[in-house]
């Protein structure tokens, strides 16, 4: 595109008195913007005007000196055909070196020096941006979901986007909808005042299904084949019928804990009236309670517990909570007891507990160890401590047990090699990778033809979920969302809630394939990653980091990209040794040539420089709230906002290091088994990168101190100046660059 | 503290449920603790409500009606405010000791004493008399007994006279007590509360 280039700058919120905008207008003429303006307060009304006639006038790529890009977002906005960058004069330089600035002259020489590089970075990445252009499909877009799964959850995403218009496939495997809805015989209170049970009403909601033209049902069927991308999946069932879907809503359910594995703890399968929570609900449907004379209830029974499911399902206490009220409602006089660890009822299900302990319901507290079963006479007995008496205590001439097992997900586990494989040796790595393969299921729910497997990835327990308090219903697949108990285990209420979810969320999906932008953390962003081809050496880099398994590849290992797959975070370009991948405003040379404009002051003047790359997910906001309360730190620092930790790719810490900066930080989100990273694994793609960065600083003699990465969560601004303080004092010790002035 | 095991045994918690006053909040424990953690009396419990509600749920009947415990509340009512569950604490602790009282099991003497001194000096005269009631209590472990403990409390009692905080009396009944207005009234209403209590009615 054409540029016609202009700068402003603005000298409210107190950056009139603190900067010499003389002195930068000739530092922004200088980088090659020629026209430069200044104004009192761009944000106000007169000021956004001001702006807005020159746009008129032609002008269309604006170089804004003044505050965050986080802030006066829709100010600022003139239009996708205008190009706005703005260098953040206000938090990254005014603000956070106020202090030294009053009365000293040379502090506000340091301050100065700060703004004019960020005005001279913002400036050369001005240059280099071009608007972006959307990615359009080959073929029309389909506007239309499929839904994995027919149960509760299934039923409800169906219903929801049938309810907002599209058209949908429902896929169940069963003959029947209604998954585990069906056999249930009462659902425990979802209603005020949470004390009577209440009916499923799978009957109306399958009627609901039925009577909507929009839903096409396919009971008896599974996905034996996914193809293609967001806007065009291309789908066969196990029926032989195929359509194309836009995205994908996976509601597969869960499965019981395998009470088998309970034959040591808990004596499953030496008697037949030891059953579990399920065979209960059956027994309880069949209308088959009323004999039953007394009963116990074993809460956590193979839950929270190492060697069986590790985590709480959520569910079972309030299901035996039911069951035992369906016994008492059955028998009055029944005896029934609930030996628990703990009672967990989230949200209003308290209410039921307080109603089976009304009903007369007795709950004993047994502590970690499971209690004894055996029989006796017939009936069976229980023997267990009793937490709160101090003391072992029996319960006898029981007609049943039932252990309250919990919930895994219906969907095969997805097991990757960690991400140190990448900097081991080709053996090692292989056995690593061997490894990670064997503890992968080898079934399938949706048998994606991607390169990087037929599975969701998922998280520790088999859920595909990528975060479940951040973003919810986000697979790692970039169009297929999972909603209900596959995605972590939920009551019904939570699933209906999940399924609409989960359906608006596939809904959006569908409109940006169609629009040719991003969805969720990127939403809106319209450029995409681009690969210059012919410099490829296939070195598969990019499709194996990848988070969202974006990148297929054909037979001669040349990566193939899925734009609407992408979510734009720029791993692959952080990834390509080759650095061929770039988006139209976000590249290689362009984060290069901002670190090459920084002015690097000669080593006897005792300024040192230091280049932070931000996350700009967490990281970023954590530095503007930190400088917008007040805290103060080193006017030695230049932060330069990336996508991700993941999209850094080496050669710009080479660069830096190269034109005499002294250190470079890597400021970004947490990662680990509680990462917050918004693409997954881009910090912890990113920390590996830099363990290996050392090849690098011995090639330039230099030493590795240089080089940190720091994670930060977005409430943790007290930490800013910190880790800037502790960082600058690094780099005291270990002194200045010696590639300054080359 | 280990009890002999036993198995659970529902008669116990129906007869409580049935008879005590407020007995059938006990179901309603979740047994959180708090009652036990705010009863300025705790360190002189072995069980504290919570535990008293547990043993009532296993049956052990004799642990609960036997225990000096179910006497020792002092009516504070910090754990049945403090209680999230609503539990009238103090409501079924007196409701257990008065249902032990009848079945004639004395958990505590001390408190049963106490209690009848108290509730006589009430029923008689409509008031608690500061000098009676005292006299009479350490009276009821005999004449010689009773004598030692008045001579031991002279001084405080020497000390509340001269402040006219107590009446100076004889010994118990010497002179008599005042009695209220309408002591009549208060008679009937009392009397009626009796046969209203639980375990009493039909």
């Amino acid at each position: 595109m054409d540029k016609n280039q202009a700068c402003y700058l603005c000298q409210g919120c107190g950056l009139g008195e603190a900067l010499n905008f003389e002195k930068l207008q000739e530092v922004v003429e200088e980088a090659g913007i020629g026209e430069v303006k200044t104004h009192e307060q761009l944000c106000s009304p007169e000021g956004v005007a001001f702006i807005q006639g020159d746009v008129d006038g032609g002008v269309n790529a604006i170089l804004l000196g003044a505050c965050s890009c986080r802030v006066k977002t829709n100010e600022f906005d003139f239009g996708p055909e205008v190009i706005v960058e703005r260098a953040s004069l206000r938090e990254q330089a005014v603000y956070p070196s106020e202090a030294e600035y009053e009365g000293e002259e040379e502090a506000g020489e340091d301050r100065q020096m700060l703004a004019e590089d960020y005005l001279r970075m913002s400036a050369v990445k001005l240059a280099k941006s071009d608007v972006p252009v959307p990615f359009q499909l080959e073929e029309a877009p389909e506007t239309s979901v499929m839904v994995v799964g027919g149960g509760v959850a299934g039923i409800n995403a169906a219903l929801a986007a049938a309810k907002a218009g599209v058209d949908v496939f429902l896929v169940e495997k069963e003959d029947a909808l209604g998954g585990f809805l069906g056999k249930m015989a009462k659902l425990a209170p979802e209603n005020p005042p949470y004390q009577e049970l209440e009916d499923t009403h799978l009957e109306a909601l399958v009627a609901e299904i039925e009577g909507n033209d929009k839903i096409k049902v396919y009971t008896g069927n599974t996905v034996t084949e996914t193809k293609g991308a967001p806007g065009n999946f291309d789908v066969t069932l196990s029926g032989g019928e195929s359509f194309r879907c836009g995205a994908i809503v996976q509601a597969t359910g869960w499965l019981p804990y395998e009470p088998e594995k309970l034959a040591e703890e808990l004596a499953y399968g030496s008697n037949d009236a030891i059953i579990t929570n399920v065979d209960m609900e059956a027994k309880a449907k069949a209308g088959d309670l009323g004999g039953i004379g007394s009963v116990a209830f074993i809460q956590c029974a193979g839950s929270r517990d190492q060697n069986h499911l590790p985590y709480c399902s959520a569910v079972c206490c309030t299901v035996s909570l039911k069951q035992a009220m369906l016994v008492k409602e059955a028998n009055p006089e029944a005896a029934v007891y609930v030996i628990y660890k703990d009672i967990r009822t989230p949200g209003q299900s308290e209410e039921v507990y307080r109603e089976a302990q009304r009903k007369g319901v007795v709950f004993i507290r047994r502590g970690e160890d499971y209690p004894k079963i055996s029989e006796s006479g017939g009936k069976l007995a229980i023997e267990t401590a009793d937490v709160t008496l101090n003391d072992t205590v029996e319960i006898d001439e029981l007609d049943l047990v039932v252990l309250a097992t919990g919930m895994k997900p219906n969907n095969p586990r997805v097991v990757e090699p960690p991400l140190v494989a990448l900097g081991m040796d080709q053996e090692a790595a292989k056995k690593v990778a061997a490894e990670a393969k064997a503890a992968c299921d080898d079934w399938s729910v949706l048998n994606l033809k991607y390169r990087q497997g037929p599975n969701l990835p998922t998280l520790k327990y088999a859920y595909p979920d990528s975060h479940f308090i951040c973003f919810p219903y986000e697979t790692r697949r970039t169009g297929i969302y999972a909603a209900g108990t596959v995605r972590r285990p939920m009551r019904v209420t939570a699933a209906v809630e999940d399924a609409t979810g989960a359906a608006l969320k596939a809904i959006q999906a569908t409109k940006a394939a169609a629009g040719g932008f991003a969805v969720h953390p990127r939403s809106g962003d319209m450029s995409f990653p681009e690969f210059a081809m012919q410099r490829c050496t296939q070195c598969k880099r990019c499709t194996e980091e990848c988070p969202f398994g974006a990148i297929n590849e054909d037979e001669k290992a040349n990566p193939l990209p899925n734009p609407t797959r992408c979510r734009r975070c720029g791993v692959c370009m952080g990834a390509c040794p080759e650095r061929i991948i770039s988006f139209k405003n976000y590249s290689v040379d362009m984060i290069g040539s901002m670190i090459k404009s920084i002015e690097v002051p000669e080593e006897d003047e005792e300024k040192p420089r230091v280049v932070v790359l931000v996350c700009e997910n967490d990281a970023l906001p954590a530095i503007d709230m930190a400088a917008r309360a007040g805290h103060k730190w080193s006017p030695y620092i230049r932060f330069i906002p990336v996508r991700c930790l993941g999209s850094i790719n080496l050669v710009w810490i080479a660069d830096a290091l190269s034109s005499g900066i002294d250190g470079v930080m890597l400021f970004g989100c947490r990662r680990g088994d509680d990462y917050q990273c918004h693409f997954i694994k881009g910090s912890e793609l990113a920390n590996v990168r830099m363990s290996k960065i050392s090849e690098t600083l011995d090639r330039l003699v230099l030493e590795s101190d240089r080089v940190r990465v720091e994670e930060i969560s977005f409430g943790e601004v007290d930490k800013v100046p910190q880790i800037i303080a502790e960082f600058m004092e690094t780099i005291e010790e270990v002194g200045p660059n010696p590639y300054k002035g080359f | 503290m280990v009890m002999a095991t036993k198995a659970y045994d529902k008669s116990f918690r129906e007869e409580v449920y049935k008879n005590v006053d407020s007995g059938e909040d006990v179901k309603l424990c979740m047994q959180c603790g708090v009652c036990g953690i705010t009863c300025p009396l705790r360190d002189k419990m072995t069980h504290g409500p919570r535990q008293i509600w547990s043993l009532i749920r296993a049956g052990k009947r004799d642990e609960v009606m036997d225990s000096p415990d179910i006497m020792l509340c002092t009516s504070c009512y910090t754990c049945k405010v403090r209680c999230p569950r609503g539990v009238k604490v103090i409501d079924i602790m007196h409701g257990l000791a008065h249902y032990a009282l009848e079945q004639g099991i004395v958990p505590r003497a001390e408190t049963a004493k106490f209690g009848k001194v108290f509730w006589d000096s009430i029923y008689k005269t409509g008031r608690v008399d500061e000098t009676e009631v005292p006299m009479r209590y350490t009276l009821t472990a005999g004449p010689i007994h009773g004598l030692f403990n008045t001579l031991e409390m002279m001084d405080i009692g020497r000390a509340l006279l001269s402040h006219k905080r107590m009446k100076f009396k004889l010994g118990p009944g010497i002179p008599p007590s005042k009695k209220i207005k309408g002591i009549k009234g208060l008679k009937k209403m009392l009397d009626k509360a009796q046969a209203m209590s639980p375990g009493k009615e039909g």
